[in-house]
């Protein structure tokens, strides 16, 4: 009985000792950020880099609280199953105390219940569709960084606007939409056309189906379009459509006023492409900002600089932002508990290599909403000119959209 | 050749189908002549790609679901031609045709040598898994970032009056018809097409003559895949590539050829006519061109239970 009491005594003794020794190591383990990416596509592969450069930026100055951040990526290669099993791997195995990351509206719809049912913080950047902000109406740990399709729609106009204000020969009142069948490009046309017909324009809309789901001949639409005459040509799809839709609308001598292409981001080729002159689009960053915004300029030169590289989209920057918002939050809350962060991150203010100044704030439905303002932008001579807002403009519109035969 | 199509001539129902399709091409070209030229355009795009898939599926009976995925590795091939050589796509038809006939070759004794004689299924599955892994394999080494090169002549056009339209893509008319002629000729004029269609029809029969079956499969596996994969270069120059742009096309050749019939090459190039040419009218309407996918299923589906129907009245 002596013994047993002994042995027992030493073994407590010994598992006391060893949570003292283990404890300081507890202090120090790393942070974990499980950050989900695309990281085939160009969006992703920015967003990891930018995420790598900001973690490294903050583990080279001592961490977050004392210690490191650990970013754990995982790739969802744009499919929803894939992204579940991620955030499922993500809150289980890896135990990741945020999440961050997104792309793809698709992928984040697909992630819902899992956030719903881990219930972490969540800073997303990816997803701009409004069915998601709908989803998530009255979560608390979710913020987001990306705006919402209703917001950047109503900013083109205003945009828009503002253009035609500024050069009076610049015609907008006859719009022609062609937008992918999917619910990004459906919902996105059933915004614009609400917000076109307000203004008392005439708007066109028709679907088409996107090269990424076996489709790829937008002729029969170009057409309709041509017949339309617009003023403003806009189409809504994926990066897979770029350049074929450009071929296809020279074939058939299709040359609209303005020619508008809104993809997530452009395909590798595009900048190649003879084809893109005067080509508009919409974006929140290019690397043109970094001649207006300093902290645009910093994040810039330190890509460059780790990467020997240039980030080719705006989810550089915004990937990047991320990670900076949520170390300072934790930063500020002393801890990653869910209700001290929740309430530091609602205080963030942080000027973003963006060149805008994130502060959330409530949108239709949820209550964390911050983003970076759409720019409006062009290429000219196969670089990308920053046409509006015009206090940080590189460049003037070029206007109008050459026809093919005078190129 | 030619008296076979003397032949057909002499048929009656042959006469009035070719009198129907010669008023339809008249009426359309009058009403709206793009429908007609990007009608036949798309059309031979449909029967180019299902054309090896028709020769392996309903020659020698086997079902490769993995047929679009070998035309994305073609694409794929002629595109790093051109960044890495300077070819051009087209020129890389030539070297596309010899390595994806060894490819297949080599796929062939991995793959489907061990489901010849299986049930169906097996070969439905082992399909599956094969265009799986070369999507997962071009999406590791490649990346999914979409590809397209910017090709001058891919978007050269004509122009008569007012009406403009594209050229390039008769290239898809004229290789339709080459890939045709040539199977036909393979399969009528050679021994080893000869040899090809027996197995087709009793494999045990053509066994017991002495052909020897397993090379005949192999080779006509190793021809369906350098088709195929010739196609690639060509598709690729007209769209843009990623590692999951053939499963969309993969289907449809699949339906193509359930409509056309198992084992008919010309049928697979009517029906794809009549599909490319319904799909485009539908398409040029702007009230109703979100139905097209649904007509050229509905249109499957109707022939497919008409089929059922009529060998239930027999």
């Amino acid at each position: 009985m002596r013994i047993k009491f002994l042995v027992g005594l030493l073994l407590a003794a010994f598992l006391t000792g060893l949570f003292i020794v283990a404890a300081p190591v507890q202090a120090a383990d790393p942070i974990k950020i499980g950050a989900i990416l695309p990281l085939g596509d160009a969006t992703g592969k920015d967003g990891i880099r930018s995420m790598e450069l900001a973690v490294d930026e903050i583990n080279k100055k001592g961490g977050v609280l004392g210690r490191k951040l650990e970013l754990i990526v995982i790739d969802d290669e744009m499919k929803p199953d894939k992204g579940a099993a991620a955030l499922d791997k993500l809150a289980t195995v890896d135990k990741v105390d945020v999440f961050v990351g997104g792309m793809s509206s698709g992928v984040t719809m697909a992630l819902i219940p899992g956030m719903k049912k881990y219930g972490k913080v969540t800073v997303w950047i990816g997803g701009a569709s409004g069915k998601i902000e709908q989803a998530l109406e009255g979560q608390d740990w979710f913020f987001h960084l990306h705006t919402w399709d209703y917001q950047q729609i109503a900013i083109f106009n205003q945009g828009w606007d503002e253009i035609a204000a500024k050069y009076p020969n610049i015609k907008q009142q006859r719009q022609f939409s062609a937008y992918e069948e999917g619910p990004f490009g459906t919902n996105g046309f059933k915004a614009t056309k609400g917000i076109i017909e307000a203004k008392k324009f005439v708007i066109q809309g028709e679907a088409f189906k996107s090269a990424a789901l076996g489709g790829g001949d937008y002729r029969s639409v170009l057409r309709h379009a041509k017949e339309f005459n617009p003023d403003i040509f806009t189409w809504v799809g994926y990066d897979k459509d770029a350049i074929p839709m450009l071929e296809q609308a020279k074939e058939i001598g299709f040359a609209p006023a303005v020619y508008v292409g809104s993809p997530p981001a452009w395909p590798v080729d595009f900048a190649k492409s003879p084809l893109n002159e005067a080509v508009v689009f919409y974006s929140m960053w290019n690397e043109a900002i970094k001649n207006v915004s300093k902290p645009s300029k910093a994040y810039s030169d330190a890509f460059h600089k780790k990467f020997n590289d240039a980030p080719t989209t705006y989810f550089g920057p915004l990937a990047y932002t991320n990670i900076m918002i949520v170390a300072n939050a934790i930063k500020k809350a002393g801890t990653v508990e869910k209700a001290a962060l929740i309430k530091a991150l609602e205080a963030t203010s942080y000027d973003s290599p963006t060149g805008d100044k994130f502060v959330f704030g409530k949108s239709k439905f949820i209550n964390h909403q911050a983003y970076a303002s759409p720019k409006i932008m062009q290429w000219q001579k196969g670089k990308v000119v920053v046409i509006w807002p015009f206090n940080i403009a590189t460049g003037k519109l070029l206007y109008p959209f050459p026809a093919w035969d005078k190129r | 050749m030619i008296n076979s199509i003397v032949n057909k001539f002499r048929q009656r129902n042959f006469v009035l189908g070719f009198v129907a399709v010669l008023v339809i091409f008249v009426l359309l070209g009058i009403y709206k002549p793009y429908v007609l030229i990007e009608g036949i355009q798309r059309s031979s795009l449909y029967a180019l790609i299902a054309l090896p898939m028709a020769l392996l599926l309903g020659v020698v009976g086997i079902i490769n679901l993995a047929h679009g995925d070998f035309m994305m590795l073609g694409a794929y091939f002629a595109y790093f031609m051109n960044v890495q050589l300077g070819m051009d796509p087209l020129v890389a038809v030539v070297p596309a045709l010899i390595v994806f006939f060894i490819f297949g070759m080599i796929s062939y004794y991995i793959t489907f040598k061990h489901v010849i004689g299986a049930p169906e299924l097996n070969q439905l599955l082992l399909g599956f898994g094969l265009s799986l892994v070369l999507g997962q394999a071009v999406n590791i080494i490649a990346t999914n970032q979409p590809r397209k090169l910017s090709l001058d002549y891919v978007s050269s056009s004509m122009k008569i009056g007012d009406f403009q339209f594209g050229t390039y893509e008769f290239i898809y008319v004229a290789a339709a018809i080459l890939v045709l002629v040539g199977l036909q000729l393979f399969l009528k004029k050679t021994r080893t097409g000869q040899a090809a269609l027996a197995v087709g029809q009793n494999p045990r029969g053509a066994k017991v003559v002495g052909i020897n079956i397993n090379w005949i499969y192999l080779i006509v596996f190793a021809i369906s895949v350098a088709i195929i994969g010739a196609i690639g270069p060509i598709f690729g120059t007209r769209n843009t590539i990623f590692p999951e742009v053939g499963l969309a096309y993969t289907l449809k050749s699949f339906a193509l050829i359930a409509v056309a019939g198992i084992g008919s090459l010309t049928g697979v190039l009517w029906v794809s006519l009549i599909l490319g040419l319904s799909e485009c009218l539908v398409l040029s309407s702007l009230e109703y061109a979100k139905w097209s996918d649904i007509i050229f299923f509905a249109l499957i589906i109707g022939v497919i239970m008409y089929r059922s129907h009529q060998r239930q009245v027999k």
